[in-house]
């Protein structure tokens, strides 16, 4: 009888679904596998243009403009994949795992983020910084004084914000891990 | 269930169900509950062809529906004690006269479950069978059945008493 009670309640609740229909969870789904391919190719071409340049002009006169840009660009580049790769692993196994495992997964997931924001990131960041930094003494010389202070500051800034979304990502997967790790 | 005619009869067979479920891991909130329910058929969608036909389809759709949510419950604020000014000193309204009350008392109790737990009773109280809970969970039988038992009797008492 009382068991019963649970159900009562339960029942109590909106009952109507969501006002979407099966097409436009469709539409949806399709818009959202378009815009996947459409970042993915972005990011294959721009791979691909910059490894036209390091053959062809690069390599052949290596000096710290290079050195910097291609600091500057590998430490992107294996951040993004690492991002692109743990995403799509995560999807793969959400589809795939019962609930159980999944929940194990999610805990070793996040494990490994953490260790990655802790390490990999702020390594990613400093590579960074120093391909930035050995690229300054070539825009002193060929920019304007302003547009050199322009790239100087803005430059610093948008690694700045870069630090601070990396902080908030990590204290708030650390929360979330912790939440996995006490349930 | 390759063909979109395919999957509108899946959706509209299974759209309620799961639309409860992420009802009740969002504690309620029907706008995050909403973008669940989005997200787990537009997963069902993208990934229909992975599906090999080794479970039913709706304990692939479940085991979805309740790994999305798990996934997602940094989004909401679930790691809240329960409100004891809510709790204290109410009895069950046997003539269901303050039915919003029980129903956020039984919220704020699930929400004192772990995440398995919480999909066992979700699961459960949609009145889906044992053998495809016990698929969706990971679990044998034998210890799903003593585990709803033992949700089901703390449930009651947490809202009967608040604890």
């Amino acid at each position: 009888m009382e068991n019963d009670f649970l159900n009562k309640v339960w029942d109590t609740q909106d009952t109507s679904v969501p006002k979407f229909s099966a097409n436009e969870i469709i539409t949806k789904a399709k818009k959202h596998r378009f815009s996947q391919y459409v970042t993915i190719t972005i990011i294959s071409l721009t791979v691909i243009v910059l490894i036209i340049y390091a053959f062809r002009f690069a390599f052949q006169s290596w000096n710290s403009f290079n050195l910097g840009l291609f600091l500057m660009i590998s430490s992107l580049i294996l951040r993004v994949i690492f991002e692109f790769y743990s995403v799509y692993r995560k999807e793969s196994q959400l589809i795939s795992m019962d609930l159980k495992s999944y929940y194990a997964y999610l805990k070793n997931y996040y494990r490994i983020r953490l260790s990655v924001n802790y390490i990999v990131t702020p390594l990613c960041i400093i590579v960074y910084g120093i391909g930035f930094y050995l690229l300054l003494p070539y825009f002193e010389r060929d920019l304007s004084k302003g547009f050199y202070t322009y790239i100087l500051i803005s430059g610093i800034a948008s690694m700045l914000v870069v630090i601070v979304f990396t902080i908030y990502g990590i204290s708030k997967e650390t929360r979330f891990l912790k939440y996995l790790d006490k349930r | 269930m390759n063909s979109e005619e395919d999957f509108t009869k899946i959706y509209n067979a299974h759209a309620s169900k799961v639309h409860r479920l992420c009802l009740g891991y969002a504690s309620g909130n029907t706008e995050l509950a909403n973008d669940w329910h989005q997200e787990v058929f537009i997963k069902v969608w993208n990934h229909r062809k992975s599906f090999k036909g080794k479970s039913a389809i709706e304990t692939w759709i479940y085991r979805i529906a309740v790994n999305v949510c798990l996934g997602d419950l940094r989004k909401t604020k679930k790691n809240s004690p329960i409100n004891e000014e809510l709790l204290s000193n109410t009895s069950i309204d046997d003539n269901r006269d303050d039915t919003d009350k029980n129903l956020k008392k039984m919220y704020q109790c699930i929400d004192q479950l772990n995440a398995q737990n919480r999909a066992l009773i979700f699961l459960e109280l949609e009145n889906t069978s044992q053998a495809v809970i016990a698929d969706t969970v990971g679990l044998a039988h034998g210890t799903l059945r003593t585990r709803l038992s033992r949700i089901r009797k703390s449930l009651l008492k947490c809202i009967k008493n608040g604890k």
